[in-house]
């Protein structure tokens, strides 16, 4: 079935006692959670458009073709495709890494193609990004880390440390602030990786095969942090080659072959399910 | 602001020490480029002050007709003084003359010969020093053209010597100069650049949770001004240690040439401050420049 997606989705839990759908509060950094959640099946403003994308690189080979994607808020999607299909250049328009060719990419309500070059930092403080690689500074410790984040972005010192302790607390790595990621485990690593990406409150959670490098086990524990931050009213998207996974959730699912979003359904499975 | 300062301050501390390293590597590279370039600077300077010396030796020497009154020879030393070309004008008496003749058999340890004459033969002169040896023409023809002035020595052969050495001398110097200085400029610029590549992971996190530009160059800004500052403290240090005894093994060496050693100190502490500093400033700027466009 290929719904609009935002429809036929289980009711959620409304979150701090607010689930009027109005704009949501200015957060301080790392005080997510505290977003107001529509209901279900009301109309939720989209976090994330794409309209009629396609991306052609310089050398001709063209990575998407004419994407059409809407991400509403407090939504669990996967993106799913082979290598190649065209995942990675999805991700790298929605930081504006790259610009999209031809059609429009609006995160939050910007137009990434219009937005000048000095307000790109503010976009993608709005965007959680999580790599497979972690990409952590080995010379820093796991709070340094998540600091740096927010001293980098000029964040006020005062106001640095407690946001550093609450997405500590949400990923459980409190006792472990002080060591340099060498100290700790993959899963560890990641969950400091998606720290980082938690602390600037932001809009939309983007996971680049965020499981790729570890151990299934280890996998469903970072899979059930990203589902719980989800369900804090994160909207989380996901990049992944777990089919496993992928089928089991039953959550949102949006295919990509040869550039092309085949399938996007809810509760569908890695594999084409009819 | 002040807090961005700050901050952009800290972090180039850290960022130096954190990379001890490469961040010393740079620095000595810069001390060895800074000394290089203040090594050539001084052997310009010294080059040049003795040039100018050699061509502020050139007179144009007028032998004055005996009896010329006074007040002609006044004049045409007016004349002379009021050329742009003309350093000074010396007049030379007859009496002057003798005794200078004298002194220099004297100094040659040869017998006094005037004492067999019956009159001075020599004669008065004006010794006129010019500031360039080249411009003697128009002063040598002054000369010629006044009826007291008996003869003008002929300097044109030895003035365009000077001149064509001079001129090879300072065009050479100057594009040897350009020279060390365009290699001192790549191999700074090219290590700030190493320096700031091994940082490149820091800044694609950086970028990836939305630092912006500001706060990505100017740490790295600021450690290329203190890694440029250090090299030239470092190059001063040295230079200033070996200042003394090599000045006066100079002063020994050449011992007519009157350099001025407090301008050319002063002259090399501006040029390596200077360099070291803009060009540690440049080369960070230009390498981070590479990551923020994108």
């Amino acid at each position: 079935m290929t719904l609009a997606p935002f429809r036929n989705r289980r009711p959620s839990p409304p979150v701090d006692g607010a689930a009027d759908g109005t704009a949501p509060e200015k957060g301080r950094p790392g005080a997510f959670g505290r977003r107001p959640r529509a209901a279900a099946g009301e109309r939720r403003r989209p976090v994330l458009v794409l309209n009629n994308v396609t991306k052609t690189f310089p050398n001709g080979r063209s990575a998407l073709k004419e994407v059409d994607l809407v991400v509403p808020e407090g939504d669990f999607v996967f993106l799913v495709g082979q290598s190649g299909a065209g995942k990675s250049t999805l991700i790298k328009l929605l930081i504006r890494d790259e610009l999209a060719t031809e059609g429009q990419v609006i995160l939050d309500g910007d137009d990434l193609a219009r937005l000048p070059r000095r307000k790109v930092p503010n976009v993608r403080r709005k965007v959680g990004i999580v790599f497979q690689d972690f990409k952590l500074l080995p010379t820093k410790t796991v709070r340094e880390n998540i600091a740096f984040a927010l001293e980098v972005t000029g964040t006020p010192r005062r106001a640095i440390g407690p946001a550093v302790d609450r997405v500590l607390a949400l990923v459980g790595l409190t006792e472990q602030a002080a060591q340099y990621p060498s100290q700790l485990s993959g899963g560890e690593q990641q969950r400091t990786a998606i720290a980082r990406a938690l602390v600037h409150d932001p809009r939309i959670v983007i996971a680049d095969e965020p499981t790729g490098n570890l151990d299934p086990l280890i996998s469903w524990e970072i899979l059930q942090l990203l589902l719980r931050i989800n369900e804090l009213g994160v909207t989380v998207m996901m990049a992944t080659h777990d089919a496993d996974v992928v089928t089991a959730l039953r959550k949102r699912v949006v295919a990509l072959e040869e550039g092309r979003v085949i399938r996007d359904e809810v509760g569908g499975g890695y594999h084409r399910t009819t | 602001m002040l807090a961005f300062l700050g901050f952009s301050v800290q972090r180039a501390w850290q960022g130096f020490w954190r990379n001890a390293a490469m961040s010393l590597a740079a620095t000595a590279t810069m001390t060895l480029m800074l000394m290089l370039l203040a090594g050539f600077w001084v052997v310009q300077a010294g080059l040049l002050a003795g040039l100018d010396f050699a061509e502020q030796k050139v007179q144009v020497v007028a032998d004055l007709v005996d009896d010329t009154p006074q007040t002609a020879i006044s004049d045409l030393e007016r004349q002379l003084t009021a050329m742009p070309e003309v350093r000074t004008v010396d007049y030379v008496s007859k009496e002057e003359a003798l005794q200078r003749f004298r002194d220099s058999r004297a100094a040659q340890g040869q017998s006094d010969l005037t004492t067999f004459l019956a009159q001075n033969p020599l004669p008065a002169s004006l010794e006129v020093s010019l500031w360039r040896a080249s411009d003697y023409a128009p002063v040598a023809e002054l000369l010629r053209g006044d009826k007291n002035v008996k003869r003008v020595t002929n300097i044109a052969d030895l003035a365009a010597r000077i001149t064509t050495i001079s001129e090879f001398l300072r065009t050479g110097g100057v594009v040897l100069l350009g020279i060390v200085g365009a290699i001192v400029l790549f191999i700074i610029i090219n290590t700030i650049r190493l320096a700031v590549l091994g940082r490149a992971e820091e800044i694609e996190v950086m970028r990836l949770v939305g630092a912006s530009d500001a706060f990505i160059r100017w740490p790295f800004v600021f450690e290329g001004a203190l890694v440029g500052l250090l090299g030239a403290v470092l190059t001063l240090s040295v230079l200033g240690a070996a200042s003394d005894p090599l000045s006066r093994m100079m002063v020994d060496f050449f011992q007519i040439l009157p350099i001025r050693v407090g301008t050319i100190s002063r002259d090399v502490a501006v040029l390596v401050l200077g360099t070291g500093l803009g060009l540690g400033v440049l080369g960070a700027w230009v390498s981070v420049r590479t990551y923020l466009i994108r």
